[in-house]
């Protein structure tokens, strides 16, 4: 039985938050502060022929303005090193950064970023992965065989491609020939803006020869590093301290404004503070990439998929970022939920003139997914049969292996999901009414395995501290996950924990909060630091009431004798007596997911090459359809999630609730079209977050298997529920109107023009 | 930038009378702040009129007469009022969110004078004229002949909007807003039309107001496709006769949030569902 673990206790930091008391990156000040902002290109390419910032220089209250020529300039990255800070002799991205200025106000420094005189040659951007892959496209970085990597890492690139991944068996053209029945299909997929409140800040110093970097940041530990490499420091001069964070969701992983802010501060010697303007924030924000999945199924006589081709081209941008990990993922997607028989999946992230893409909850799997289900759709249709049915037949099984020969040994959770939502809603009753339709869209998703640590300390007063850089970037996963676990471990309540904010100074390493981690590794963690405390107090514990160990036990804050409540002690004289005896009661656990076995050899340019602690997931959309409008309304929506275990049911309904909301907005609402390399919709106006009135009351059923590693068998929660979300609406609108949809978003005017055929 | 405080509507028609063409009224401010910090405006006084409590009147009559401060919160929510205007009581319900609705105003909502106003096909429909106020007297007109352009008006700039008053909706007769956005809410409208249908006992349509914004520089009512209804039963051809007439009248833009193209062909599918809605409210 568990005391906290399973209960909806509170967030730590949820009345801060609700208050308004909770200070955020942004709202962080410190004496002396003074204000940079960056000069951004206002074109897509060009050559930067002349910058002259001697006006701007010279302006009452302006303390210093930089251009690449002043500030080390070296390229750098998380694995291919191709971004410099500032743009030198061309530019690759509307936005990108030309200089900049600090200043006494904001406002001075705004005046004299328009003091700055510069010249730019305007070129035609390379404004597609189309232009980009076309025979004699421009190279959008021309130096680009000259970049180095992360370890002299090497994988196939070549001009305007960052990277490319090509699982591929060899037998595919072999077994196409052998189909009764090929199925093809081309999907695209937009950018997705992450929206998050707060926009990209840092604040930095510097003092005695070392960086402190105040920020709201999912990864204080990759900012440490980056900003080390890239003012070619020791990591050790970098300190990075966490703050609130008013949302992330994957846009917060890599460097933003925190090495401008650093090298400033030691320029000025003055605290500096920088925060994205709302439009600076969303023209150069690592988007969700936008892609084209081309996908072909050879199908025998019985509907059974023989084989299964994909190509898919991913936007980039400007820069590669995470690019060369993400083209491994088609790999996982297309090959971890339906027996697709031999599979060639080969995937090509691009470079172009527009901003550079990242990470974004659920990474890729929302646009694969979407394409995988619509396709799993079309077989169907095809073949006239059920599609729920059909999808049932072709689930992958206990045993069964990935396209990286990994084996799924728990694949039959998924069929589990089908008949939950079975019994919830039989899929034959939904979308019954005319202009109605249902759709539904399964998926595997990892637990991003990364390490962590967390150090837990019994404190005097019998409560527990619990140290650790990892972040709770609003999802609930250290206010209440971690700190629930290391409660549990003790008997305690979670409001008897507090967890420090992060500091790459004081706690161990941290690999952010990213993909579903937080809970799983740091969990985990934590588990067993408090597990080595409990082993302390029940050390000392055992002195005390000159008692055995093993007969004690601890609970409701106290430590007392199995059978014999009489003779106890507190917590709180356990902590005291250990300080004089044993020394004070503290415990360090550290955590990484072991790489699950693979082959390596399965695929070219696999830089991920594992999908490890797997959760499943089934979504089933009910929709409606306004023929005069196109407007899509979403009547109900259904999720079946494997959990391993529920830490906190609130939180984990929560993450469900807004990775549908998120989903809803990428498959319905939000858009960011590109027109010459720059984003057609420039502000929350026109982009289309989705609203509350627009969404309906996710059900969620949570399936719980503890067989995980992860603290009390619990697996990664929050990134998936984004991950199927655009692939069941689209086959809900498909079914509703009778026709494909092979784009989203799914805008009204699409649906008008599927509805006139 | 000056910021004057104006407590009765004499103080804020004095400063207009003084500061002229430097000053720019505000009321709840939603458009005009806005315009301010993105630059699009430069008024060197803004003249604060939100605390005249004279300008925040409705009173019902045979001709109902609003003050320009009624918040689009006062007009959806207010029974009495939502019982004789049920067209503008459903527009205020689609302007922004709840907090808009909370502070903007329905005199604001015109004095924008946007393409996209949401009140004013109501206001059209209920053949709404405005009176403007200023140190040299005043003037009431036709809300149609108010507009001249996209935020352009016959408003001088010492003139004020003082009331509107419009035709209560009368028995026999049925109206519906319709709004045309992406979403339920936080929507600039993409199209949004009002109709107003007077039906004779036989259910022959008698008389027909139709008014649209966001399909034009400026909100307005579509003559031609108000005589395609009237003396049909809502059936046969009308919608098609109808539906061309809305098309022929309107010149959209293309934009950000949406193509002309899809604006257009949204017209007659709308018409078709507000005039069987304004029928129903009727019948029922
Ligand atoms: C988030 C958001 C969403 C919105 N959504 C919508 C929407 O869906 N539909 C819609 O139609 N609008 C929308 N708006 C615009 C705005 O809320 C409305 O137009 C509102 O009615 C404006 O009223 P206000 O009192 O705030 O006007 P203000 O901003 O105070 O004034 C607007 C203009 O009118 C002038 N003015 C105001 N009152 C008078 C007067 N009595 N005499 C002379 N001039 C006057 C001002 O000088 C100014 O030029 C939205 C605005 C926001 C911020």
């Amino acid at each position: 039985m568990t005391v906290t673990v399973g209960t909806s206790a509170p967030r730590s930091d949820g009345d801060a938050k609700v208050s308004g008391a909770a200070v955020f990156g942004v709202d962080f000040s410190l004496p002396g502060m003074v204000y940079a902002q960056l000069l951004r290109s206002p074109v897509a390419a060009g050559r930067l022929m002349s910058i002259a910032t001697g006006t701007a220089v010279s302006m009452d209250g302006v303390h210093a303005v930089v251009t690449a020529a002043e500030v080390p300039n070296e390229r750098t990255g998380i694995v291919l090193f191709d971004m410099p800070l500032f743009a030198t002799d061309y530019i690759t991205y509307e936005g990108e950064p030309l200089a900049a200025v600090v200043a006494e106000t904001p406002e001075i420094a705004k005046a004299a970023l328009g003091a700055i005189e510069f010249e730019i040659e305007e070129q035609e951007p390379v404004a597609t992965p189309e232009q980009a892959l076309a025979p004699g496209a421009r190279l959008v970085h021309p130096g680009w065989a000259t970049f180095a990597t992360m370890g002299n890492l090497e994988w196939p690139r070549d001009g305007n491609i960052v990277s490319e991944t090509v699982a591929d068996p060899g037998d595919v053209d072999a077994v196409f020939e052998t189909a009764d029945l090929v199925v093809e299909d081309v999907y695209g997929a937009p950018r997705q803006y992450q929206a998050y409140l707060e926009p990209k800040m840092a604040l930095a110093t510097y003092e005695a020869g070392r960086f402190t970097i105040h920020v709201s940041h999912q990864f204080p530990f990759n900012v440490r590093d980056r900003v080390a490499q890239t003012l070619g420091v020791p990591k050790s001069a970098v300190r990075v301290i966490g703050h609130h964070i008013g949302g992330a969701f994957g846009a917060k992983l890599d460097l933003g404004l925190e090495a401008y802010a650093a090298f400033l501060a030691r320029r000025t010697g003055r605290p500096v503070k920088m925060v994205n303007t709302r439009q600076e924030d969303l023209l150069t924000a690592p988007c969700r990439e936008n892609a084209v999945v081309k996908i072909r199924s050879a199908v025998d006589s019985a509907g059974k998929i023989l084989a299964l081709d994909v190509d898919v081209v991913f936007d980039s941008g400007a820069y590669a970022i995470d690019a060369p990990y993400l083209t491994s993922i088609p790999m996982f997607v297309f090959g971890s939920v339906y027996r697709v028989g031999t599979a060639r999946v080969a995937t090509r992230a691009v470079y172009t003139n527009t901003a550079p893409t990242g990470a974004f909850r659920g990474v890729s799997g929302t646009y694969l997914v979407f394409a995988l289900e619509r396709h799993m759709d079309h077989i169907a249709n095809e073949l006239g049969v059920n599609r729920r049915d059909y999808r049932l037949q072709a689930l992958m099984d206990d045993g069964d292996e990935m396209l990286n020969g990994q084996i799924l040994s728990d694949a039959s959770i998924l069929r589990e999901a089908f008949e939950v939502l079975e019994e919830r809603a039989p899929w034959a009753e939904l979308g019954k009414d005319p202009l109605c339709g249902v759709g539904m869209a399964a998926a595997v998703w990892l637990t991003n395995p990364a390490p962590g640590q967390a150090t837990v300390k019994l404190n005097e007063d019998g409560t527990l501290g619990v140290i650790t850089a990892a972040t709770d970037n609003g999802s609930g996963a250290v206010t209440m996950g971690v700190r629930q676990i290391a409660a549990e471990g003790l008997g305690l309540s979670a409001d008897q924990v507090v967890v420090t904010m992060p500091d790459t100074d004081t706690a161990g390493y941290d690999a952010g909060s990213q993909g579903s981690r937080t809970t799983h590794v740091v969990g985990r963690a934590a588990f067993e630091a408090t597990a080595e405390v409990k082993n302390s107090v029940l050390k000392t514990a055992a002195t005390m009431l000159e008692a055995a160990e093993e007969d004690l036990v601890v609970e409701h804050g106290e430590v007392h004798v199995t059978g014999d409540r009489s003779s106890r002690v507190t917590l709180a004289e356990v902590a005291a007596t250990a300080m004089f005896t044993e020394g004070p009661i503290a415990a360090t656990g550290s955590y990484t997911t072991p790489i699950p076995a693979f082959n390596p050899t399965c695929a070219t340019g696999m830089l991920l090459p594992t999908w490890p602690t797997p959760t499943y997931h089934l979504h089933i959309a009910e929709v409606e359809v306004d023929p005069v409008t196109g407007n899509v309304i979403v009547l109900r929506y259904l999720v079946a999630q494997e959990v391993g275990k529920t830490i906190n049911p609130q939180g984990v309904a929560g993450q469900i609730q807004g990775g549908v909301a998120q989903g809803l907005g990428y498959a319905l609402w939000e858009r960011l079209d590109i027109e010459g390399g720059k984003y057609v919709q420039r502000s929350l106006e026109t982009y289309g977050l989705p609203l509350a009135v627009d969404v309906p009351d996710v059900e969620a059923v949570l399936l719980q298997h503890e067989a995980s590693a992860g603290p009390y068998g619990a697996k990664g929660v929050a990134e998936p529920p984004i991950v199927p979300v655009a692939g069941a609406i689209a086959n809900a609108v498909a079914d509703a109107i009778g026709r494909p949809i092979d784009k989203i978003p799914i805008t009204p005017e699409a649906v008008l023009d599927a509805l006139e055929g | 930038m000056q910021f004057h405080r104006a407590q009765t509507l004499d103080e804020a028609l004095d400063l207009l009378g003084e500061l002229g063409d430097d000053a720019l009224v505000l009321a709840g401010g939603t458009d005009a702040v806005i315009q301010y910090l993105a630059g699009e405006i430069a008024p060197e006084a803004f003249v604060h009129i939100e605390g005249i409590e004279d300008l925040t009147t409705v009173s019902l009559n045979h001709r109902t007469t609003l003050g320009p401060l009624v918040t689009h919160r006062v007009l959806a929510t207010d029974e009495v009022i939502g019982a004789v205007h049920p067209a503008l009581a459903a527009s205020a319900r689609t302007v922004g969110g709840w907090q808009t609705q909370a502070v903007g105003t329905i005199g604001g909502n015109i004095c924008n004078a946007s393409p996209a106003a949401d009140t004013v096909p109501p206001l059209l429909v209920a053949d709404a004229y405005v009176t403007l106020a200023s140190r040299r007297g005043r003037r009431r007109l036709a809300l149609m002949d108010f507009f001249l352009d996209r935020r352009q008006t016959v408003m001088d700039p010492d003139e004020m909007l003082t009331a509107i008053d419009l035709d209560p909706l009368p028995r026999g007769s049925g109206e519906v807003y319709l709004k045309v956005g992406r979403r339920g809410a936080m929507e600039v409208a993409l199209v949004g039309m009002a109709v107003r249908i007077g039906f004779a006992a036989d259910g022959t349509v008698d008389s027909a107001r139709i008014a649209l914004c966001s399909v034009a520089p400026t909100p307005r009512r579509v003559p031609d496709a108000e005589k395609a209804l009237i003396g049909s039963r809502l059936d046969g051809g009308v919608f098609d006769a109808a539906g061309e007439a809305l098309r022929a009248a309107a010149c959209p833009i293309d934009d950000a949030r949406a193509s002309a193209s899809y604006r257009r062909r949204t017209l007659g599918g709308l018409l078709e569902r507000a005039a069987i809605q304004c029928r129903e409210a009727v019948t029922s």
